[in-house]
């Protein structure tokens, strides 16, 4: 059963392909969008299971689509980095049970439009999963697009002015990332001749004499176009916006999922380069480090003074992505690791918290900490996972987000950058006293409206999957040593060629 | 010898979930005391039951949870951390009582004493940590359970210094995280166990850059000058709250917390080749005097006895850094030689606050024949901070001396004796004021504190006293501090 390759396809495949069929299925009934979205997330699901027992066994393969074999066609190639499609498929369909009624609850959403917000969502989650398993640079571009595409119509999706705005900047920011990587792609084609990674990595060795300042340039841009799309500092304009004001189980996708593609790409450029030996990455590392200490102390800061509890997040988004740049910056065993799978921890926490979120906008119809306080008295559950969420991406143990960001220190320090392990914790501390707002807010501060008090728990498909994920949360913590062995062979076949 | 036992967990989980019962059922006033005196006591049971096995040198360990090899939590019940939570749960259950008695008809009783309960689970985990990680997990949790006491009021003033509190004390904690990180890649253990776990071989600044970090981050809860802005603040908070502050749980963590820095981190024999230890001690020495000093003028009955704390917590750190025996028993005894008389007088301040509403020291004449009782303890602690022979703080400072003359450093004897002369010049003035001024009013009547303020009054001061008398004091006997002083110095 795990060894049947065409797991592959089907993982990619059935996603996209549902995104086509839900509008259609759901001409008759739209109440059916959901659910039929949600099979075919489970399909991927257990499909995406099957990889990862695979990749676990026997370390990464890879599968020729059509059977045409690489070079020369299409290769999806599954290693332990893209194990994070996981996290897409759990992410993903929590936030489709959580839409079931908030998108009926969305007043600026009309009602007929309701199929179609789920096949984007699904076209999303196919082109991120698709992203994360292609063996194949232009490919690469392509499922690039796919998610970025119908992720600007994500923000939109409310058809809101302010939305409609927001989605705007995201899409002129994200055309311009999405031009840089095509550019470099092209560039990388025409000095080795070839789109499949593998095999560019062994070519681009033996023309690195000649090639070196296009390999630079090919480098560069697509560094940049990877960075805007994980919002790294300075390129990350478009984030608090878009995701502050898209539907809150959007939010989560495009915090906890979409931004993370950024980081997958850049591990897919590291494997490129450090695989070729044709560059000298330390100026690279340097400056990510640096971006992702500012993205760290930059996205903290900018959180402790929203009121907005949704901006809020995705300030904290920001910060955390800096932690992951920053471990890939030290180039490290120890903080690669760390990054790696914080990648997929922050996932879990980050969509914990927007769903949280989008649970006490559902009921109360207030969305910052002043009109909400007192909420968590009204709505223990959601108010508990939220805090869970909280604690868990400061970083304390024996949460998710402890372990990722100790492994990510230890980096700094080993690698005898210290200040960095500073700007890292302290840049926790910054994080602290926000959530320390929040909770106080939610608990102890006397309530401005007093209808706060008198809402109920969120409905149960909403419920389910917060309390689902905040106990993630936990178990990711207690039990984080499975997914840093687990990506470890990954970090070292990365970093084996800087002889470390 | 080591014996693997559960009881070094029990012990902070079992008040952890009396807390949340607190939460759950705390509008319910039955319920409410209940479990608040449950968690209390059931502590002290767990804790007490583990003394007969620590003096006969056993020591509890429990391995909880690991995360990678070497980072876990961890719980480890040593002589040490034995002696701490002793005093610690003693110390507890007194203080709920009383707080029983006085918050009687405040606001927020259910988040007050739901709180409150957690705070002892998380004392107790400080006190039994293994490694700097789960002591800095404990140290942490201890900042945010003590933030809504100090903040109960909810005026402007309260969160004001609430805020104060939290900026100091998280700033504190990162720096033990940092500290933690660097000893973690150098010495690639962060265990609590053994009498050090640095070496010369980690290099000079290495090894600064650990010690400057762990005493600035225990240092900040230790209130050592120019860290203590937090705590005379923190007066704001009701008068349990500030006794659980200033003599059980979070000065003492920060005092906790150095006292491992210096004997299980670094360990004596490295600390005494490093010399790191006299800049501390003469820190330690500075904020004794100058707090003191402090101490004189302030007329509210407890801003002065704020800075009093600050001033006898330096004694521990001074005593630590002195690295003898000798001094090294005065630091680890006087956790709780400080802790009876300090919140003895505490309890005492409370009890005529709200019997009276009187909070200033010189609307406190003749309030020695009001309410006899209360102000005869308050006498007793005074003494005993002067160092009065049969009191705890005697035993302080006797070996205090005793381990300064063996390390050569004599000036650290005057120091305790300038010391000595200022706390009898504050502490005097105010039993001369009770009990020998004659008071404003015309008749006067016994009106004694409700028992359950009272009554730990009493029993804390009966404590100042056997700890100056006897050697045996039930449940934290001197042995234990003796056994510790043997395991730090290997002998």
């Amino acid at each position: 059963m795990i060894e049947w390759p065409h797991w592959m396809a089907i993982v990619v495949l059935a996603p996209l392909s549902g995104a086509v069929l839900t509008p259609i299925v759901s001409l008759r009934d739209r109440r059916i969008a959901p659910w039929f979205a949600l099979a075919t997330m489970t399909v991927t699901s257990v499909a995406a299971l099957f990889l990862i027992m695979r990749v676990a066994q026997e370390g990464p393969f890879s599968y020729p689509l059509g059977a045409w074999t690489p070079p020369y066609g299409i290769e999806l190639r599954f290693d332990e980095f893209s194990a994070a499609i996981s996290v897409v498929c759990l992410v993903g369909s929590l936030a489709i049970l959580c839409s079931v009624r908030y998108t009926e609850w969305l007043r600026e959403l009309a009602k007929p439009r309701i199929p179609y917000y789920y096949a984007l969502m699904l076209l999303n989650l196919g082109g991120m999963i698709g992203f994360m398993i292609t063996g194949d640079l232009f490919n690469l571009f392509v499922f690039l697009e796919i998610l970025s595409l119908s992720g600007y119509a994500l923000v939109a999706v409310s058809g809101e002015r302010t939305a409609e705005m927001a989605a705007f900047k995201y899409l002129l920011m994200g055309a311009i990332s999405s031009l840089l990587v095509l550019f470099s792609v092209g560039i990388i084609f025409g000095i080795t001749g070839s789109l499949n990674m593998v095999d560019v990595t062994t070519r681009l060795a033996s023309v690195a004499a000649d090639a070196t300042m296009p390999a630079v340039l090919a480098l560069g841009a697509l560094t940049i176009g990877f960075m805007v799309k994980a919002a790294i500092f300075p390129v990350h304009v478009w984030l608090p916006d878009a995701h502050a004001i898209a539907p809150s189980p959007i939010s989560a996708v495009l915090s906890g999922l979409v931004v993370k593609v950024g980081i997958i790409g850049m591990l897919r450029v590291y494997q490129i380069y450090y695989g070729s030996g044709i560059l000298d990455l330390t100026v690279l590392n340097q400056v990510l480090l640096w971006l992702g200490a500012i993205s760290i102390v930059m996205g903290a800061f900018f959180a402790i003074f929203q009121d907005d509890i949704k901006l809020m997040l995705a300030y904290s988004t920001i910060s955390n992505i800096g932690y992951i740049v920053m471990g890939l910056g030290l180039s490290t065993n120890l903080s690669v690791i760390g990054g790696a799978v914080h990648v997929f921890n922050h996932a879990l926490i980050k969509a914990t918290l927007f769903l949280a979120a989008g649970a006490f906008i559902y009921r109360t119809g207030y969305r910052t900490l002043t009109d909400l306080r007192g909420i968590g008295r009204a709505m223990p559950l959601t108010s508990i996972a939220l805090s869970i969420g909280a604690v868990s991406i400061v970083g304390i143990p024996p949460t998710a987000g402890f372990l990722c960001k100790w492994y990510i220190a230890l980096g700094a320090f080993e690698a005898d950058q210290p200040m960095f392990g500073f700007a890292l914790i302290f840049g926790a501390l910054f994080i602290f006293i926000y959530y320390i707002r929040m909770v106080n807010a939610f608990y102890f501060q006397e309530p401005i409206h007093k209808e706060v008090l008198r809402v109920e728990e969120a409905p149960l498909t909403m419920l389910g999957p917060i309390l689902l994920l905040a106990a993630l949360c936990l178990i990711m913590g207690i039990l984080g040593r499975i997914p840093l062995t687990f990506i470890e062979p990954a970090a070292l076949r990365m970093l084996a060629p800087l002889g470390g | 010898m080591e014996v693997v036992d559960i009881r070094p967990v029990l012990a902070p989980a079992i008040s952890l979930v009396c807390a949340g019962l607190v939460f759950l059922q705390g509008s319910n006033a039955f319920w409410r005391r209940f479990w608040s005196l449950s968690a209390a006591l059931v502590k002290l049971v767990v804790v007490l039951s583990m003394l007969p096995g620590s003096l006969q040198g056993i020591v509890y360990v429990y391995d909880f949870v690991e995360f990678t090899p070497g980072i876990g939590l961890a719980f480890r019940a040593d002589a040490l951390g034995m002696f701490f939570a002793a005093v610690s749960s003693t110390l507890w259950l007194l203080t709920t009582i009383y707080a029983i008695g006085y918050m009687k008809g405040a606001e927020h009783r259910v988040r007050f004493f739901g709180f409150f309960a957690l705070c002892v689970s998380t004392t107790v985990g400080i006190a039994f940590a293994e490694n700097l990680l789960t002591l800095f997990l404990f140290y942490e949790m201890l900042t945010i359970c003590t933030y809504p006491l100090v903040i109960h009021d909810e005026t402007p003033e309260a969160l004001r210094a609430g805020r104060k509190y939290l900026i100091y004390t998280l700033t504190g904690g990162a720096f033990v995280l940092v500290a933690s990180v660097i000893v973690f890649d150098a010495s690639g253990t962060l265990s609590l166990g053994q009498p050090g776990i640095l070496t010369q071989e980690m290099g000079m600044g290495t090894l600064t850059v650990i010690f400057l970090m762990l005493t600035v981050g225990f240092g900040v809860k230790a209130a050592i000058m120019p860290l203590q802005g937090w705590l005379p603040t923190a007066m704001v908070a009701p008068t349990p709250v500030s006794a659980l502050l200033h003599a059980v749980a979070v000065v003492k963590a920060g005092v906790f917390g150095i006292l491992r820095t210096i004997y299980n981190v670094f360990g004596v024999d490295l600390l005494a080749e490093l010399g790191f230890t006299m800049p501390l001690a003469w820190l330690a020495s500075f904020t004794i005097i100058t707090a003191s000093v402090i101490a004189l003028f302030q007329d509210n009955f407890k801003r002065r006895l704020a800075y009093s704390t600050i001033s006898q917590l330096s004694y521990i750190v001074l005593a630590a850094s002195i690295l003898t025996p000798f001094a090294a028993t005065a630091a680890i005894a006087h956790i709780a030689n400080q802790a009876f008389p300090k919140i003895t007088m505490f309890f005492a301040a409370g009890a005529i606050a709200k019997k009276t509403g009187k909070k200033n020291i010189r609307e406190l004449a003749g309030i020695g024949y009001k309410m006899p009782w209360t102000m005869g303890a308050f006498t007793v602690a005074s003494l005993s901070f002067i160092g009065v022979p049969l009191t705890a703080g005697f035993i302080t400072k006797w070996y205090m001396s005793l381990g300064a003359l063996d390390a050569g450093e004599w000036w650290f004897v005057v120091v305790t004796a300038v010391s000595s002369i200022l706390n009898a010049a504050y502490w005097l003035p105010i039993v001369y004021i009770a009990f020998f001024k004659a008071p404003p009013g015309t008749v006067m009547h016994v009106e004694e504190a409700s028992p359950t303020l009272l009554v730990p009054i009493l029993v804390c001061a009966v404590y100042v006293i056997l700890l100056g008398a006897t050697v045996e004091v039930p449940g934290m006997p001197f042995s234990l501090a003796e056994a510790a002083v043997n395991f730090v110095f290997g002998m």
